[in-house]
Formats: structure tokens, sequence, C-alpha cells
């Protein structure tokens, strides 16, 4: 098996209800409910390797987790073709579900009411996973993750980070080649971030394992994932190496600048776009195509120490996919 | 078979976090027992009045023929399906090498052996507190017939209960409506949990044995009562069975469309 997930030309739209707003709205939808289509996948094709580890970022509402669900299984597909492990992931066939796992930062599967370990045992019995192999594992994801002490703690009195990190125990315990990760780190505090965050990589270094992780948290993409797939309003807009994500879509490059003197910072503005002045330091911002007339212009008007040109940084790229301004 | 009893093992914890809740409604299943066997005491002071066919002892072992049918048949953790559904929580079992259908069939059961072992022992103690006359079936045939019909009406209730609580893959925020209205009101009126059932007009009688209603506590309790018997015992079972067949396709079918429609919305 040379690909571990295929998607091809997957569509996926969903019907919903509007409802105007107010009770006459609510009363008008129950006679005349107006229904409209929401094309939330426009067929999207990619592939993933065995082991690889994707990122997938867009802003709210892209179609990111839609995708996560139908190749979990939970959403049947409009259209288009979805292959997992060379399972078709609607079929829920257990040979498949035993191999997978789609864990969501916002809700959980442990039982609310009992201790976590309940959740455990009964998820050793609903996987079939043998005796030996579950107290194995338990014992290394209870120890990666620095849970132990909490095992018999009933689910509701754990903190949010705790919980989260049980939830990765739950989820973990059969051991699954594919891994779908949805906002693991949403509203955990920055220690609980990175411990997810190294529990992630080292789950897919050592298990050879499949992951796709959205998130929002700039930190979890530069970290974790090599590839990042961009999606927007239902389309891919980019697949690719994390760093050439900038080369792509980065319409402006940087110039730094230290000057030898004192000078007229309304003249430099005339250059490019003043980012940040911390004098002597000036960071400018320069369209790619004119950045070598401005770097020229510069060192030959002003009083210049040193000049460097760079790239936007990815986090600035990141953050114009998250508010969706990256098109095609 | 070893998930479905971890399962079962998992249900019958979670039933007791919740002990004073699990208290309260035993003791409005008792208050409601006393307070029926008080007015139908009444009514028949006269132990020779009969109404309908009913004298004072046969009233008597009706209301708490009641109490142990329902406990049997009407307790089910599956009213829950809706708002596992409407909230997305159902996707947990999705994603799992389980079936839901046993699923919570097994946490039914779980509920149902919780609450039959209480009833029991209620009824001892208001047995011998209130003493009544109680009408007892001895009959080993009877008393089979009334075990398959039990079994027969559990297996109704719960594909029932499916088909309402499925409501939700297309109406989300209707489920606990529906669900009121089917389970508290239609269910328990036509099934003769709030009064016999041929106290009613005859002809209505007839249509009610047609829909599966009267076989979820009436049938049952008329076969223990002794007041249905040998061939309409047998129509009233394959009656049952017939309708156990419909419904189980009728779940099966619902269920795999609801999937389709279903969105794992909140997740």
């Amino acid at each position: 098996m040379d690909r571990a997930i295929v998607v091809d030309r997957l569509i996926k739209n969903f019907e919903v209800t509007e409802k105007e707003k107010g009770l006459r709205g609510s009363i008008k939808s129950i006679f005349s409910p107006k229904k409209k289509t929401v094309h939330a996948l426009k067929g999207i094709s990619f592939t993933i390797q065995p082991g690889e580890l994707v990122g997938f970022i867009g802003p709210n509402g892209a179609g990111k987790t839609t995708t996560l669900k139908t190749l979990s299984g939970l959403l049947y597909p409009t259209g288009g073709f979805v292959q997992v492990l060379e399972y078709d992931p609607w079929e829920k066939k257990p040979e498949f579900l035993k191999q997978i796992s789609l864990i969501m930062g916002q809700k959980n599967q442990l039982w609310w009411d009992l201790p976590a370990i309940e959740t455990f045992e009964l998820n050793k019995e609903i996987y079939e996973i043998p005796r030996r192999d579950y107290e194995k594992n338990l014992e290394e994801l209870i120890t990666l993750l620095d849970v132990g002490k909490l095992l018999k703690t009933q689910v509701r009195r754990l903190s949010l980070g705790q919980r989260m990190r049980m939830e990765l125990v739950a989820a973990l315990l059969h051991k699954p080649k594919v891994l779908f990760l949805d906002e693991p780190t949403i509203g955990l505090d920055l220690i609980g971030q990175q411990k997810i965050r190294e529990f992630i990589y080292e789950y897919n270094q050592k298990n050879n394992a499949t992951i796709i992780l959205t998130s929002h948290n700039m930190d979890d993409l530069t970290n974790l994932a090599r590839r990042v797939i961009v999606i927007g309003a239902g389309n891919i807009l980019f697949d690719g190496a994390l760093e050439e994500l900038t080369g792509r879509f980065a319409k402006e490059k940087i110039i730094k600048v230290s000057f030898s003197k004192e000078i007229d910072i309304k003249k430099v503005e005339l250059v490019g776009t003043v980012k940040q002045v911390s004098f002597p330091e000036v960071t400018l911002s320069v369209a790619r195509s004119t950045v070598a007339v401005a770097a020229a212009e510069i060192l030959q008007n002003f009083p210049v120490n040193d000049l460097t040109i760079e790239e936007v940084p990815v986090e600035e790229i990141i953050k114009k996919v998250f508010r969706g301004e990256l098109t095609k | 078979m070893r998930k479905y009893f971890q399962i079962f093992r998992v249900s019958f914890q979670q039933e007791f976090s919740y002990r004073l809740n699990f208290i309260m409604w035993r003791v409005r299943n008792v208050l409601q027992i006393i307070l029926t066997f008080f007015l139908w005491s009444s009514v028949f002071r006269n132990p020779q009045t009969e109404v309908f066919g009913y004298n004072q002892e046969k009233i008597l072992t009706y209301v708490f023929g009641i109490l142990v049918i329902r406990a049997i048949v009407f307790s089910a953790r599956a009213v829950d399906v809706a708002g596992e559904i409407s909230n997305g929580d159902i996707t947990n079992f999705l994603l799992k090498p389980v079936s839901y259908f046993k699923y919570w069939a097994t946490r039914d059961i779980a509920s149902k052996v919780l609450n039959l072992s209480f009833s029991v022992v209620e009824i001892t103690l208001l047995f011998l507190i209130l003493r009544p006359n109680l009408f007892l079936q001895v009959n080993p045939v009877t008393l089979f017939a009334v075990f398959v019909s039990l079994i027969l009406a559990v297996i109704l209730f719960f594909c029932l209960l499916f088909i309402t609580n499925m409501s939700a893959f297309w109406m989300p925020e209707n489920g606990w409506a529906a669900q009121f209205l089917f389970i508290v009101i239609i269910t328990d009126f036509l099934s003769g949990g709030v009064f016999p059932l041929d106290i009613m007009p005859l002809a209505l009688q007839k249509v009610l044995y047609s829909t599966p209603f009267p076989y979820l506590l009436f049938f049952p309790l008329q076969v223990y009562l002794g007041k249905i018997v040998g061939v309409e015992i047998i129509r009233g079972l394959v009656t049952s069975f017939v309708w156990v067949s419909i419904l189980f396709v009728a779940v099966k079918y619902i269920w795999a469309r609801g999937l389709r429609r279903y969105s794992a919305e909140g997740r």
C-alpha cells in the first residue's frame, strides 16, 4: 500500500433550512421552510502517503472538518471518491474502524460521570484489544501524557487540559494507523498545547502513523506539519511543503534596513509600506515585483548601514489563510 | 459479546451515579401506584361490584401488574438517542466497531434489570402494607405465554422508541417534543397504562388491537389475568410478532436513510 488516503474530486453538499429571526420567523419556517444547499466541498483531490503528517488550514467553514468527517466515514459523500487504507470509509467495516481514530477538541467520548479508566476498559472491549497489548499501550500513553494519577478521577472533575489528554489516550488505545485530529489544542494553555504537540509528533514517528491535523494554532502547524493543504470555500488552494506556502502566496517581500544617520521617515514611506520603526532599524513591506528597484532606491537615497531582503514570515501567510484572504 | 457485557457494566455504574434522580423516579412510581390503588379501591368498595368484567381483585391486580410491566417494557435508556443525534454525540459510536442498536439494547437491559429489581422490592413492600386481594395466575402454559408476550413487548417498544428518536436526523430540534408526545401521552394511553382498554367501545378496541400499542402493556397483562385465552392468545402473539418484524425492517431502513442525512453537527 503506497497511499494511505486517496481523495478524488470529493463533493459534499448539505441541505440546510434557513430560519428568519424572531418568533415570526420561527413560525414561518414551520410552514414554509426555506431550503438552501451549502456546497461544503467542491471537488477536492489529494493523496497522502503512509506515515505523513499533514496540516489542514483554512478559515472557519472552509471544509476542513467536513473532509475529516468524510474520511472517517461519518458523512456520505455527495460525489467523488474516497479511500482510506484501501477501505471505503462509509461502509464502516469493523476492520477499518479498528485502524482509525478521529479526535475533536470540542467534545469528548469519555463517560462524563465515571473515571476515565472506565472508558478505557470499555474501548478495550469494543476494539477487541488483547489484554497484554492494552496494558502496554495504556502504560505507554499515560506515561507520555503524564496522566497516570488521574485515571480514577471522575471525568467531570478533570481540567480541560487533563481531559484532552485523557481523550487522546482513549482514542489511541487501539493504536490507529490513521489519525484525524480536529483542533486538538483548542482551549489549552501554552504548556498544555506543547505537551499535546510533542505527543503527536512522537506518535507519528514511533508508529509511522498517518496523521491529518486541522488547527487554528499557528504553532501546531509550523512545529508539526511538513506538508500543508490550504482549503478555502470548499476548494484546495495550496498543497505542498510549508515553506513553499510563502513563495506561492506572499505578494510582498520584506526589506530590513539599518540606517547610519537619522533620516526623514516620511521619505522612506514613499518607497514602501513601513511596518516597524525602531531606529536605526526600519522594516518595510514592498511588492514582490518591485523589490529590487525599491532596495536600489533606498541604497541610493539614504545613508544605509545594512540592508536585507526577506520573505514574509510563514505565520503572516497562515494568518491571512485564517482570515480567508487567500484566493487562487 | 464481551464488549456488550462491558457496556452493561458501565451503564449500570452510570445509572448509579445519578442516585438522586433514580430515587426520585422510584418514589414517583410508588406514589403513582398508591394513588391508583386508593382510587380503584374506593370505586370497587363493595367486593361484589363488577364493572366491565373487573371486580376489585382483578382491577387491583391490573394496577399492580401495570407497575411491573411498565418497569419491564417502558424503562429504556434509548430515549437519549434523539439527543445524541442532535448534539452529535452519536459520532462516537459511528466511529467505533460497535453496533449502535446492540449498544442501546444493552443499555436498555441494564436499565430494565435495575428498575425491575427495585420494582420487585417496592411491590413486595406495598403488598405487605396494603394487603390487597391479588389474582395469582398459576397455569404454567399461560405464564409461558405471558413471558413470550413480554419479550415481544420489549422489542416492540425498543423499535418504536428508536423510530421516534431517529426523527432527530431530519428535525434535530424536535426530538424531545416528539418523544414526549409519543411515550408519555400516546403510548401509555393506547397501551392500557392509564386504564384497562376493554372499558372502551368494542369497535375502538378492534382498531386498537390491530396497532402495536396494546401489545406493550395491555395484552401481556390480560393474558396473565386470564381474560384472554386459547386461540386469542395465539392471535395476539402472532400480531405482536408481525409488528415486531415490520418495525424492525422500518428501523433498519430509517437508520440507513438517517445516516445519509446526518451531518455530525456541533462536532
